[in-house]
């Protein structure tokens, strides 16, 4: 108990941006806290459910649609409705994707026989060197960077916006999805903003844990990795098949 | 050819990422202050701002009017 009564009134500061500080750091124990072993090991949890919703889908590839759009539904939960609860909806996200990219595989092999171990190699590809790069300090994310890449990533969800609403009236952005040099410039240019989105997961599980955010934000941050990493693949896959289809 | 160039070069990646994932990063990385402030709330950097902090450290004196200038 302090001398001062204020103090044993209000608390250490009447700031309520104070006060809610000092509850963050007090409320949670050690190991109630976000640690980056945490992350990773969810993170390997989420992709085997992926694979298994892949071998699914490549097996019974009419799952692919469903997946994809109750996978696309619970990212939607996740991010907007309850990141605390990422715990329940990220592992159903992981399996219901994998079925979608399971199907999407298969019809892709269809057309290229061995475009899909190529994607995968790639993706994990990227998403090794670019870790390399950022734990080492060669790549910093800044504010800027940040900007950067979110206006860019918006910018793409948009104009595949625009084009996903113009299909239905017979007509779209022809140049996205075309093989000529343009729409192989356009698909490089998006995998380069995925993966660049990679590097922004990465400082955010950092950050987590050096701060101590609670625990379920293992499941937030490995959830966030994995929606960027089933983008990056699908960007890459496309990509591939262009170049095929010259 | 091609499967087990790329399923060696998967492997490989997760193996990586599992490994680094879980090391701390760089000081570089880490002791920057340009970093990017996730929670939103304003960083203020109280080492570099010391420099140029008008407040003057010591103990004030009372002015006392008698005194000629």
């Amino acid at each position: 108990m302090s001398k001062h009564s204020a103090l044993n009134t209000f608390g250490r500061s009447g700031n309520p941006a104070f006060t809610r500080n000092f509850e963050n750091t007090e409320a949670f124990s050690q190991s109630e806290r976000m640690t980056l072993d945490g992350a990773v090991n969810k993170t390997a949890i989420l992709l085997t459910l992926c694979f298994a919703g892949a071998f699914a889908g490549w097996n019974v590839p009419a799952l692919a649609m469903p997946g994809l759009i109750i996978g696309t539904i619970l990212a939607f939960v996740t991010i907007f409705r309850s990141p605390a609860k990422a715990g329940s909806t990220a592992p159903f996200y992981a399996a219901f994707q994998g079925m979608a990219l399971g199907g999407i595989t298969v019809f892709a092999e269809m057309q290229y026989p061995g475009i899909g171990i190529q994607a995968i190699g790639l993706t994990f590809g990227i998403l090794a060197s670019l870790l390399f790069c950022y734990k080492s300090g060669i790549i910093k994310p800044t504010e800027n960077f940040r900007l950067m890449v979110f206006s860019a990533t918006m910018g793409i969800a948009i104009l595949y916006l625009v084009s996903f609403i113009m299909s239905f009236f017979g007509s779209g952005i022809g140049f996205i999805h075309s093989n000529g040099l343009f729409g192989i410039g356009f698909s490089v240019f998006v995998v380069g903003i995925a993966s660049l989105n990679l590097v922004l997961d990465f400082d955010f599980i950092e950050d987590g844990a050096e701060k101590g955010l609670p625990q379920y934000m293992e499941w937030y941050g490995a959830f966030s990795l994995m929606v960027t990493l089933v983008w990056l693949y699908i960007e890459i896959l496309r990509l591939l098949m262009k170049l095929r289809s010259r | 050819m091609n499967a087990i160039f790329f399923g060696v070069l998967t492997i490989l990646s997760l193996f990586i990422f599992m490994n680094l994932g879980k090391i701390k990063a760089s000081k570089k990385q880490m002791n920057r202050d340009d970093r990017i402030n996730w929670d939103g709330k304003r960083r203020t950097n109280f080492q570099k701002n010391r420099a140029r902090s008008k407040i003057i450290e010591g103990s004030a004196e009372e002015i006392d009017d008698s005194i000629q200038k």
